[in-house]
């Protein structure tokens, strides 16, 4: 009999799957199950957590361009 | 069909059968569901099923939908097909019977009210009554746009807290989650909406959380649908209410929806609001076109907004409402007495995403507002885009830099025992459209809806 596991499926680059995967290797809350380089199955209620520490992790490494122009 | 059509129709679908049997004892009602739930088909089907007839033989799909969407709303039943005897169709008794009693106006069940006839009940004219109910729902879409765009003036009146408390049951504005409160995704959407869905939308959260506020939800259901059958501008009697309906008229005066006059207690004036709930789409049409003028007044046309391709915004508009709503994605700097002006902005198209205001959202509203003039110089182009495509394109790259996944909630399917299951499964989802990814290799796939692959693999084991 197969299995079914609810879930959320996140399609990524691979540079931010490796994040993701090191987010979850401090807890391992996250990951439900790995797939490919680009895509993994999360836990439903931790989306929002996920998002929220992924933005934390870029926020360092990005520089968002100043915005030009004067009003 | 309106949107606003739609989302009380899909509530009603969900309701079991018993909730319909005590509805359907309102004749209002049921001449309510009539008139304004069901398609041209299944209303001219009706009539013909006083008696138990042979399902008719045209026109078989939609014949098909047509008699799904009334059993679905226990209009009708059908009996179950056999190889004897043809399926026969008849009208639930309780449906017929209010139906009739709705169309030859007999009985004496009050159910499409009662017209006051105090003495001193001079009935109040039609405008007053437009414009009592537009200052109380721009009081509500301002408060929901408000409760972000600090700082703005508030001008209308503030919703009562049921209402306020209504608005976050339906997460259409959020509390305390972030630093400062706001907008979500469904209150923009809300706000996006014709008058009539949004009432319905409100009324729908009311009926939702019924219970809560120590209401039954069918009686609220079956009042909203008796208001709707009322006349406008005429006083009805609130003394013939029953008490439940009596306490849901606070909340009904709240949304402006309902009028009491202050002298004469004991009579309510349904405003327009009220009345044009149920009515037919075209009718409901040509009033919302009112109500959008009315809305947008100060603007006169309901077209305000120039946007130029350097992302330049100006708006002939003083609606304290409209600002508000531009606020929301839009770095404003000047306000002049019948315009403001501003800059859409990377931070604020950020601040309007992180309220979750998609980019999609935005450009509708921007473009839904346009002025008069950006539509003449597209149309002189031969019909091109009506915004500068530079800025909707920039707006949409704005929000794909911010996301840097894709979401989609479902079910993983694994474990399969060989791989002709695996490949049977794979295939019947993806026959009824839910199969979102797949590998083959690992004998693995991921589906958005499981309840019909469910039964699939119960009925395959049971081969």
């Amino acid at each position: 009999m197969p299995r079914a596991i609810r879930g959320v499926l996140i399609e990524c680059d691979p540079s931010i799957k490796a994040i993701i995967m090191k987010i979850d290797s401090e807890s391992h809350h996250f990951v439900v199950e790995e797939l490919d380089d680009q895509t993994l199955v999360i836990k439903e209620n931790m989306l929002g957590e996920l998002k929220r520490r992924l933005d934390d992790q870029l926020r360092d490494t990005q520089q968002p361009p100043e915005d030009s122009g004067s009003d | 069909m309106s949107v606003s059509n739609l989302a009380s129709f899909e509530y009603l679908e969900k309701l079991p059968g018993t909730t319909f049997k005590k509805l359907y004892k309102q004749p209002s009602t049921a001449l309510a569901i009539f008139r304004r739930m069901l398609p041209h088909l299944g209303k001219d089907l009706v009539p013909y099923l006083r008696r138990p007839v042979d399902i008719v033989q045209e026109r078989p799909l939609q014949r098909d939908e047509a008699l799904s969407t009334l059993s679905r709303l226990h209009i009708i039943t059908v009996t179950a097909p056999s190889r004897d005897e043809p399926q026969v169709v008849s009208l639930t008794p309780a449906f017929g019977k209010s139906l009739r009693l709705a169309l030859t106006g007999g009985g004496d069940h009050q159910s499409f009210g009662v017209p006051s006839s105090d003495a001193g009940t001079a009935n109040l004219d039609i405008p007053f009554l437009d414009e009592y109910a537009r200052s109380q729902w721009e009081g509500i879409l301002h408060y929901v746009v408000s409760n972000v765009a600090d700082g703005s003036r508030h001008g209308g009146p503030s919703p009562s807290s049921g209402v306020k408390e209504l608005l976050e049951l339906g997460n259409l504005v959020s509390r305390g989650k972030r630093v400062y409160g706001g907008i979500t995704q469904a209150g923009f959407s809300f706000l996006l909406q014709e008058v009539n869905a949004q009432v319905w939308t409100l009324l729908l959260l009311w009926i939702e959380n019924a219970e809560r506020l120590e209401m039954v939800a069918v009686e609220v259901l079956s009042f909203v649908f008796m208001l709707g059958s009322l006349e406008l501008g005429r006083a009805y009697n609130i003394r013939t209410l029953k008490d439940s309906e009596r306490k849901m008229l606070p909340n009904l005066v709240d949304c402006g929806l309902v009028y009491i006059p202050q002298p004469t207690p004991n009579q309510f004036f349904p405003t327009r609001l009220a009345t044009t709930l149920t009515s037919d789409a075209s009718a409901l049409r040509s009033v919302t076109a009112g109500f959008d003028s009315a809305l947008s007044a100060g603007a006169g046309t309901t077209g305000f907004i120039i946007i130029e391709t350097n992302y330049r915004l100006y708006a002939y508009t003083s609606s304290p409402l409209q600002i508000a709503v531009l606020a929301l994605f839009t770095k404003l700097t000047t306000r002049y007495p019948n315009m403001v002006c501003g800059r859409v902005t990377r931070q604020s198209i950020y601040a309007a995403i992180s309220h979750g205001i998609t980019s999609e959202q935005v450009i509708t509203y921007l473009s839904t507002h346009a002025h008069t003039q950006l539509l003449k110089a597209a149309a002189a182009k031969g019909g091109g885009p009506v915004l500068p495509p530079t800025v909707v394109d920039q707006i949409r790259l704005w929000q794909i830099e911010n996301e840097r996944m894709k979401s989609t909630p479902g079910f993983l399917f694994k474990d399969f025992e060989d791989q002709k299951e695996y490949e049977a499964c794979l295939k019947y989802a993806d026959e009824i459209g839910v199969l979102e990814w797949k590998s083959d290799a690992k004998r693995i796939f991921f589906v958005t809806k499981m309840e019909q692959l469910r039964d699939y693999i119960k009925s395959r084991k049971g081969k």
